[in-house]
């Protein structure tokens, strides 16, 4: 049985979910490897389902839960992409430095 | 000063100044119990509060170390500790379902195929050689700005979040966890026969149309004898029930949707790897013409 669940109790769950969300995005921007920039995208995935599970708590409803379901669906697709291009990009280059692939944007 | 933290961690320095940034991050790590404590205290809750407060540090500290880390396999063993983290924080929010689904994808599935691409990219060129770190791996880019705007956004989410929060409506539907049991007839039945055995199968509906109506006590039954039956909050479905319930009842296109997402990565991922292939021979091609020995052992090695 699910019982109250006060909002402050909830604001310090949306907090820890939102400083995990702003060190992904950080770590996307500051760092130069191109997995870990990917790894960063996971850091922000995993914020925004803590927010989810949290907010359905403390609405007694499962739609929160079931998001999550979906982020990991997302999750899993991004990361056999990602994946997949960064080997294909590391045996054109042999380096995974992401300022070498600057040049990829014209 | 979470944000000089995490700009100090970022930046690669000299022993003295990183003992200075482990005294700087206790203190500030010291300074956050005390704010949460301080939260925790007013809410009342317990052994609640303490957990909350083990899982969400070390998650926000695991998570400092992996965008700070210099060594990209480290980045991702502290990956996996933000994940089970977060697990403890789904626990505590009794979403017992997804916090181990979440360990079992990511930990398990996703966090392997990471670190196998990272271990296929950072071969040492020379076996003897332990330590294979690269220059781009420990130069940040730009960390000022980046720290500086990421925690603008913090700042914004956090007191959105601290103004908002007292305002958000009080939710009055505790009682609608009891649909789901109305949907599961079998084990309703059988909750009910156990419960009562003497109780007449089954329930009259309300006028307003659900089974179970409830009242100050709770939620109960009544009979088409007109017995009423109060029900155990035992006899609610678990969690992982209720997930698949909502799941396969409310979403049942996003369901389809997920499952053609994944479809197409695995062809997505299929044809780049083929066209790999294809790129390496052309690639052994040119590198034999050059005469560059070292590339064509490593072309014939694909």
């Amino acid at each position: 049985m699910l019982t109250e669940f006060t909002t402050s109790a909830l604001a310090g769950y949306l907090v820890i979910s939102g400083i995990l969300l702003v060190i992904g995005l950080i770590g996307f921007f500051v760092r130069r490897n191109l997995i870990i920039m990917f790894l960063c995208t996971e850091l922000i995935f995993i914020g925004a389902a803590i927010a989810f599970v949290a907010v359905g708590r403390y609405l007694f409803d499962y739609s929160g839960q079931v998001m999550v379901i979906f982020i990991l669906t997302v999750a899993a697709a991004e990361a056999a992409l990602a994946l997949a291009l960064v080997v294909l990009l590391h045996r054109q280059r042999d380096t995974l430095d992401a300022d070498v692939y600057a040049e990829l944007r014209e | 000063m979470l944000a000089l933290t995490v700009f100090a961690a970022l930046r690669p320095s000299p022993p003295t100044m990183r003992i200075g940034m482990i005294v700087a991050g206790v203190a500030v790590a010291g300074w956050l119990v005390g704010l949460v404590t301080g939260a925790v205290a007013e809410s009342g809750g317990s052994t609640h509060g303490v957990f909350f407060l083990i899982f969400g540090l070390s998650a926000v500290g695991a998570a400092i170390r992996m965008v700070s880390h210099d060594r990209p396999i480290y980045c991702a063993l502290h990956f996996v500790l933000v994940v089970i983290a977060t697990a403890g924080l789904l626990l505590l929010l009794e979403a017992e379902f997804m916090a181990f689904a979440l360990i079992i994808v990511y930990a398990g599935a996703i966090l392997i195929t990471y670190m196998f691409v990272l271990m296929l990219a950072n071969q040492a060129d020379n076996p003897d050689e332990l330590r294979t770190d690269s220059v781009f791996d420990q130069l940040p880019r730009e960390p000022a700005s980046a720290v500086a705007v990421g925690f603008l956004m913090l700042c914004l989410v956090t007191g959105s979040v601290m103004s908002g929060s007292s305002s958000l409506p009080q939710p009055n539907n505790a009682n609608a966890q009891w649909t789901t049991l109305e949907h599961l007839p079998k084990q309703f039945e059988a909750s009910v026969e156990a419960l009562d055995p003497s109780f007449h199968w089954p329930p009259v509906a309300s006028d307003e149309g659900p089974l179970i109506r409830h009242d100050g006590d709770g939620a109960f039954i009544i009979s088409g004898e007109g017995v009423r039956l109060q029900l155990n909050t035992d006899m609610l479905p678990r969690n992982t029930q209720q997930v698949g319930w909502t799941l396969v009842n409310d979403y049942p296109v996003s369901l389809e949707l997920a499952g053609v997402i994944l479809l197409m990565a695995m062809f997505g991922a299929a044809v780049l790897a083929r066209r790999a292939i294809e790129l390496t021979d052309r690639e052994k091609r040119a590198v034999l013409t050059a005469h560059d020995s070292t590339s064509s052992s490593e072309a014939e090695g694909d």
